[in-house]
């Protein structure tokens, strides 16, 4: 009897991993089968996972790259050259809620690459995780300094501040020849802090004089302090990075102060809050954007028309990321013939020239955006271009 | 099959449930004395950076900063908790909280040391240290038959449960102990405690103490998870977030912040089908569960109510395991 029982649990150990080996060999036939279809047919299909911040206080951000996403996945799907899945998780904007996301996404979903977190700080939890899993990863809104660098897999296609700010510099100090700036930034917010790093070391570049570097906080209210040291020091220029909401505020006040200067701001100053909040008093911000709404061509306003009718509103810069972001992986995933993480990486990595809304982009040997940003000035209460 | 049950998405769950029971222990704790404690947040932002910064500037083994971090937290409670022994209530809450901000301001501006807001990246990940120690010694997950992620997560895993189980097991002993004694009867009534001969002030320190060490030990777990930390991670929503958890489990027994966590942690998550409602839908399962619980999900009652059903079960069990004798 005894002998019997021990046999049949080596029987049933053995047969278990049988079933086992036999399961995991089919799986791999399986999805080998589909992708041979894929290609064969001429439609490649696709799982993307979006990662993104859809709830809590940063919730906007999330919505406009969604729905950028969601209607370029239309109009790709629509012309029939590959059949794009796109598989939404929201982050909340936390770093544990990005990644376990993007485990879901890689381990349960098997999507061939991501777009997302929309956060630099997300990104630099999510990045070495999809890097170390080799999948592809690419950020629509991450413009802090290293995102790419951190690892072979990981891309973006927003412009990083280390390119829009001297961008924006240069030009205003071509225009108003100014030497003296005065830098204010917020310490405590990742974004605005790297902004301030750009703008610092652009301005030690240009060999500018920096007469003071004032710093404030999220949600203050009163910038009376910094600005009265600003304007005892007469600066040429003030270079401010800060987001939109403190940054209105700011220009509202310096204006009634009779700080007349023009203003330098980084990506988190470009929007058009700013004039709602300050109303006159942000006339003559000066910002660089990968996005201009309002440029003469056919791509940008067929885009922003189409957005309008669909949404309701006009398209912001998260919104155009978004959407030519989806338009790059559809290119790549055109050029790598299958859905296959590792040919898509490589795909990828070559998109030279791709003429999107946001103008002429291309992938540097590191992943990272080459680009000219456009600079736009706020006069007489509108966005203008800047020349 | 056993490679799909081994899901690195629910391993860092799962990762995060244990880290999250461990915090909520450390609120716990003081609270078991009476103190309501927000500082958790910043003793856990301690502990992170303590432990960050030592293996990346002096590339310490992880396990030893891990221990520096705990340490520094456990020494910052014993100073914060002496002076603070006064306050009660809301004051000691508010006293705390502003702990919290100090310590998280602290690491937004010493700059050279701490990068500021940008925050702490490349801190050396624990898995992955775990499995490249592993390899030199010629071992490969592959004779598992488990792929290198699937590995590193289930070694965090593991080394997590473990942990858990036995900071779980020390605190039910103590609870049980002379020292859990005291600190029942200093929350029921502190002037009854002195005058019954008990150390007011060594007990109080000492709870406090050891909520910060706990909570030091997770910020520095979590730092060696996360591989990035920032100061916004240490900010007091942390801090509320945590009492949340002991609070909704209920703050009488170690289960109930136990069970604060997983539940508090796993809902969102489960609720992920729901995508951009899933918080509204987490608030309002919330607010029932305090309207309908104000004393918090487990308590002394539910535990003696289960206890008395299991073995009235067990009872009627054996007797009829008895018959069929």
């Amino acid at each position: 009897m005894k002998v019997s029982l021990k046999k049949v649990a080596q029987f049933s150990v053995l047969s278990s991993l049988l079933v086992l080996a036999a399961c995991g060999g089919g799986g791999e036939q399986a999805t080998g089968e589909k992708e041979g279809q894929a290609a064969g047919g001429g439609v490649i299909t696709a799982d993307i996972g979006v990662i993104s911040y859809i709830s809590g206080p940063g919730a906007a951000y999330g919505e406009a790259i969604t729905s950028g996403l969601k209607l370029a996945q239309k109009e790709i799907n629509a012309k029939g050259d590959v059949e794009i899945n796109l598989l939404i998780e929201d982050s909340a904007g936390k770093q544990d809620q990005a990644l376990t996301a993007a485990q879901k996404l890689m381990n349960s979903e098997n999507v061939t690459a991501i777009i997302g977190p929309t956060l630099s700080t997300e990104m630099n939890v999510v990045g070495p995780e999809a890097d170390l899993n080799g999948v592809p990863i690419m950020g629509t809104s991450t413009t802090a300094e290293g995102i790419p660098q951190l690892g072979e897999y990981v891309f973006r296609n927003s412009i990083p501040e280390a390119l829009a700010i001297p961008a924006s510099m240069t030009k205003a100090i071509e225009k108003y020849g100014a030497k003296k700036v005065a830098i204010l930034y917020g310490n405590d917010d990742v974004f605005t802090k790297s902004g301030f790093d750009t703008m610092k070391k652009a301005a030690e570049d240009m060999d500018l004089e920096i007469l003071t570097i004032e710093t404030f906080q999220k949600g203050q209210s009163d910038y009376n302090a910094q600005l009265t040291k600003i304007k005892g020091m007469n600066p040429d220029l003030i270079l401010a990075s800060a987001l939109y909401n403190e940054g209105a505020v700011i220009m509202d006040q310096a204006r009634k102060m009779g700080i007349d200067v023009p203003f330098v701001g980084g990506n988190g100053f470009n929007s058009p809050e700013v004039i709602k909040i300050a109303g006159d008093a942000a006339n003559g911000l000066i910002v660089a954007t990968p996005w201009y709404g309002e440029k003469d061509d056919s791509k940008v306003k067929e885009f922003v028309s189409k957005f309008e009718e669909e949404y309701g509103k006009k398209p912001d810069q998260f919104a155009a990321q978004a959407y030519d972001a989806l338009y790059i992986y559809a290119e790549a995933l055109k050029n790598a013939g299958e859905a296959d993480r590792d040919a898509f990486r490589d795909a990828l990595a070559q998109v030279k020239d791709f003429n999107g809304i946001l103008g002429n982009f291309s992938f540097d040997d590191e992943g990272d955006v080459v680009m000219d940003p456009t600079v736009l000035i706020i006069e007489d209460g509108q966005f203008k271009e800047f020349n | 099959m056993l490679a799909e049950l081994i899901n690195p998405y629910y391993l860092q769950v799962a990762s995060f449930v244990l880290i999250n029971i461990i915090l909520g222990i450390s609120v716990y704790i003081p609270l078991s004395t009476g103190q309501l404690s927000l500082a958790s947040a910043g003793f856990m932002g301690m502990g992170a950076y303590t432990s960050a910064l030592l293996t990346i500037h002096f590339e310490l083994p992880i396990v030893l900063g891990i221990i520096a971090g705990t340490l520094v937290a456990g020494i910052m409670g014993v100073l914060i908790g002496i002076p603070t022994l006064r306050l009660q209530g809301v004051y000691l809450a508010i006293v705390t909280l502003g702990f919290g901000e100090v310590i998280r301001v602290l690491f937004v501006n010493w700059e050279s040391l701490t990068k500021g807001s940008v925050g702490l990246s490349g801190i050396p990940h624990m898995g992955r240290e775990i499995l490249a120690s592993l390899r030199e010694f010629g071992f490969n997950p592959q004779s598992l038959g488990l792929q290198n992620n699937q590995f590193i997560f289930l070694t965090i895993f593991f080394l997590l449960l473990v942990i858990t189980a036995f900071i779980i097991w020390f605190f039910r002993r103590q609870h049980s102990s002379r020292v859990g004694r005291a600190f029942a009867a200093i929350k029921l009534d502190e002037k009854a405690a002195e005058s019954m001969g008990i150390n007011i002030t060594y007990y109080k320190v000492l709870a406090f103490a050891q909520g910060a060490v706990i909570a030091g030990f997770a910020g520095a777990l979590y730092a060696h998870v996360l591989a990035y930390i920032s100061p916004a991670d240490f900010a007091y929503h942390r801090a509320v977030e945590i009492l949340v958890f002991t609070v909704f489990g209920g703050s009488e027994v170690i289960w109930g912040p136990v069970f604060g966590s997983l539940f508090l942690t796993l809902m969102p998550e489960v609720l992920r089908f729901i995508s951009e409602y899933r918080y509204m839908l987490y608030g309002l399962i919330i607010i029932i569960m305090m309207a309908v619980r104000p004393q918090g999900l487990i308590d002394v009652h539910l535990l003696e109510l289960l206890k008395s059903k299991t073995a009235k079960r067990r009872q009627k069990y054996g007797a009829g395991n008895q018959k069929s004798m």
